[in-house]
């Protein structure tokens, strides 16, 4: 298939995986759940993508993780799991004592789910269900926020999501216990999913959010995962995402947030796995006095890929916002941070402070960082930061001169460097986790 | 105990030391003065293994064992260490697990196993009651935000803990008030015992009031160019290095 770029001077070729994602929509939307309503939103959205394509380096948005030349096919649609073999997995965070629900090939299995005994205000159902009712609460709120709005991630998910997690959480209601959405790709050969979860929390309520992203097997899975969230005024949501799959997973990950006045949000997002992910965060503040923390630490050996793309808007006044992202690099990785504060005319009193910090292993590792703020309100507190470099010899030779190994002192030094991200995460059980995944990472290393 | 031969040593195309010969027996206290310049520091830092600089002749014996060809942490446990003239401040490195990590590297090396928590917490309240050291700084990060004092009051702490058998001591009175100078001097008095040595190297004969040393050693040019009693340190500070640069040159 050709089709004519808006110059006219020359012909764009379709790559093989576009062409199967032009084939696959017509063949399976009959297939996909939904009321007719659903059925032309998620025309609209395959529409968008048709007419632009994979993103590719010429593609501002896009020019640190070309799709187009990276994406080379996509997987076939993922088939039922094996509840056994998804059943067996052990939990990603051990002792959390979250409430699991596992959404496994881009469904939702109620039988693993711990769906008991629900906190009084707390609704849990699935999207297909929600989707096939046309429940006009959940059609509104797959509307993307502004900053999200032409993503083509996103409007891929919308074209093809199969199911995922509505959690509604009512006004006021304090929620102790995490709720997990733990998304998993069985089978041995490689599938494509496409899960959309939104998660709502009403005015003055607390919650956290965990989402686990991890495979069964080390197939060449393909997943794209959306998670719109609505934080209340006043409400107080920890989100939390382990992207832990195998370095042969292709990972596109997109969290959106709308944070309500008076609220305080934090996210935080560890790039543990996959050869090729991009972790998105699409933010905006609607009222004021809000808090918001955007942070992740990324860990990238061999020649995986890893991006971090961040868009926060200070729609409102007064509002504070802190990004910290931390990235340790080795062998032939390569990781990518893009992160935008916009702060429109109106958001006067903001305070935001976008830091990012790439750490080098090795002589072929690469970081490419691109902070941007862009401010129009002439009362704010901007700044932003981004550093690169390897681990300081004179605080190498120092651990040294006391006896410690090479081995050993650079481990403390690299759990010290994401530390500063990592100390931040409230849930201590995914604290504990993140460490022994890093020191187990470090231990693979081939000093 | 340390026997230091013929040694060169240079930094690129600059040479340091120039053929410096020294030897220290167990429990001896040498103190090194010399002017600025003379290639002090760099020796301490070629003992500790430093790789920056290049030793282009000459051997390190610590008890008969050349250690030139070790690495910085072989070094340390067998049993030197150096205590720097600006102690490094490490981010985010609590300063208990870097205690527990230096001295599990110590007992690993003695074939020993890791050091329990409690016996940890044994030690490090001892080591610190012994020395009158605050424990309060050991709740931060390693050096970070200590004040110069408590800086050189930590690197004493460590070699309380790791008990070398030589100690290098790297202008460890450089920037210390005389109180300090005071505490650091006690821990150090407190360390000395027949089987340990220390190298002292200083600018000034002060700290050699509250260390007082066996043997001084004038160092210019990167050679020993004098040798004597505790009494030349004295007789450096009345009369300076003048004299002895100009014999070296």
């Amino acid at each position: 298939m050709e089709t004519s770029d808006p110059m006219g001077t020359t012909t764009v070729l379709r790559t093989p995986a576009e062409e199967t994602l032009l084939k696959r929509y017509p063949a399976e939307k009959a297939s996909l759940p939904g009321a007719p309503a659903v059925a032309s939103l998620r025309d609209g959205a395959f529409a968008a993508f048709e007419k632009v394509g994979l993103p590719h380096r010429r593609v501002e948005a896009w020019k640190y993780t070309d799709l187009r030349a990276n994406l080379r096919t996509i997987a076939a649609p993922a088939g039922a799991p094996d509840h056994g073999r998804v059943q067996a997995l052990p939990p990603a965070v051990p002792g959390d004592g979250a409430r699991r629900i596992v959404v496994a090939n881009g469904r939702v299995l109620a039988d693993l789910s711990d769906l008991a005994g629900l906190e009084p205000g707390v609704s849990v159902r699935s999207l297909a269900d929600a989707l096939t009712h046309a429940d006009a609460a959940v059609l509104a709120a797959l509307e993307p926020i502004a900053e999200a709005a032409d993503n083509v991630a996103l409007a891929v998910n919308t074209a093809f999501m199969s199911d995922g997690v509505v959690v509604t959480i009512a006004d006021g209601v304090r929620l102790e216990r995490p709720i997990e959405i733990a998304h998993v790709t069985d089978g041995e050969t490689a599938a494509a999913t496409a899960v959309r979860n939104l998660v709502m929390v009403g005015a003055g309520a607390t919650a956290t959010v965990i989402e686990t992203v991890e495979s069964t097997s080390a197939a060449a899975h393909q997943s794209n995962i959306v998670t719109m969230m609505v934080v209340g005024d006043g409400a107080a949501v920890d989100h939390i995402r382990l992207q832990l799959e195998p370095f042969e997973a292709v990972s596109l990950t997109t969290l959106t947030v709308s944070i309500g006045a008076n609220a305080r949000f934090e996210t935080f997002n560890a790039a543990l796995g996959a050869g090729l992910a991009r972790a998105q965060v699409f933010a905006r503040f609607t009222g004021a006095a809000a808090t918001g923390a955007f942070r992740g630490a990324t860990l990238l050996s061999g020649r995986r890929h890893a991006d971090t793309t961040l868009v926060v808007t200070h729609d409102a006044e007064g509002c504070e916002s802190r990004e910290l992202y931390k990235a340790v690099v080795d062998d032939e990785a390569k990781s990518v941070f893009q992160g935008r504060i916009n702060v429109p005319a109106h958001a006067q009193k903001t305070d935001a402070r976008m830091m990012t910090a790439s750490l080098l292993l090795s002589d072929g590792a690469e970081a490419y960082a691109k902070p941007e703020l862009e401010i129009f309100a002439d009362d704010v507190q901007c700044g932003h930061g981004a550093t690169c470099g390897a681990l300081d010899d004179d605080l190498l030779f120092y651990m040294l001169a006391r006896g410690i190994s090479k081995t050993e002192a650079e481990k403390l030094l690299i759990i010290a460097y994401l530390g500063e991200a990592i100390d931040e995460v409230h849930n201590e059980a995914v604290r504990e986790m993140l460490i022994h995944r890093i020191e187990a990472w470090l231990g693979k290393r081939v000093g | 105990m340390l026997q230091i031969k013929n040694l060169h040593a240079r930094i690129g195309d600059r040479e340091i030391l120039k053929g410096l010969d020294l030897t220290v027996n167990a429990g001896e206290i040498h103190a090194i003065m010399g002017p600025n310049g003379a290639g002090k520091s760099t020796l301490s830092y070629i003992l500790a293994g430093k790789d920056d600089y290049e030793v282009t002749e000459g051997e390190v014996l610590l008890n008969g064992v050349n250690i030139l060809e070790m690495e910085p942490n072989e070094r340390a446990t067998a049993g030197l260490f150096l205590a720097f003239q600006y102690p490094i401040e490490i981010p985010g490195v609590a300063s208990m697990t870097f205690l527990r990590a230096a001295l599990n590297a110590h007992r690993k090396a003695r074939g020993e196993g890791e050091i329990s928590t409690p016996d940890f917490m044994r030690v490090i309240k001892e080591t610190s009651a012994k020395l009158n050291i605050s424990t309060e700084m050991l709740k931060r990060p390693v050096n970070v935000g200590f004040s110069g004092g408590e800086k050189k009051r930590n690197e004493v702490m460590q070699m309380a803990l790791l008990q070398p058998s030589i100690a290098i001591l790297d202008e460890t009175d450089s920037g210390l008030d005389i109180d300090a100078l005071k505490v650091v001097s006690d821990g150090v008095n407190a360390l000395r015992s027949p089987e340990r040595s220390f190298v002292v190297i200083t600018h000034y004969q002060r700290l050699l009031n509250y260390i007082v040393p066996d043997f001084v050693h004038v160092l210019s040019d990167g050679r020993i160019v004098a040798s004597g009693g505790k009494e030349l340190a004295l007789e450096l500070e009345k009369n300076g290095y003048a004299g002895f640069v100009q014999d070296a040159a």
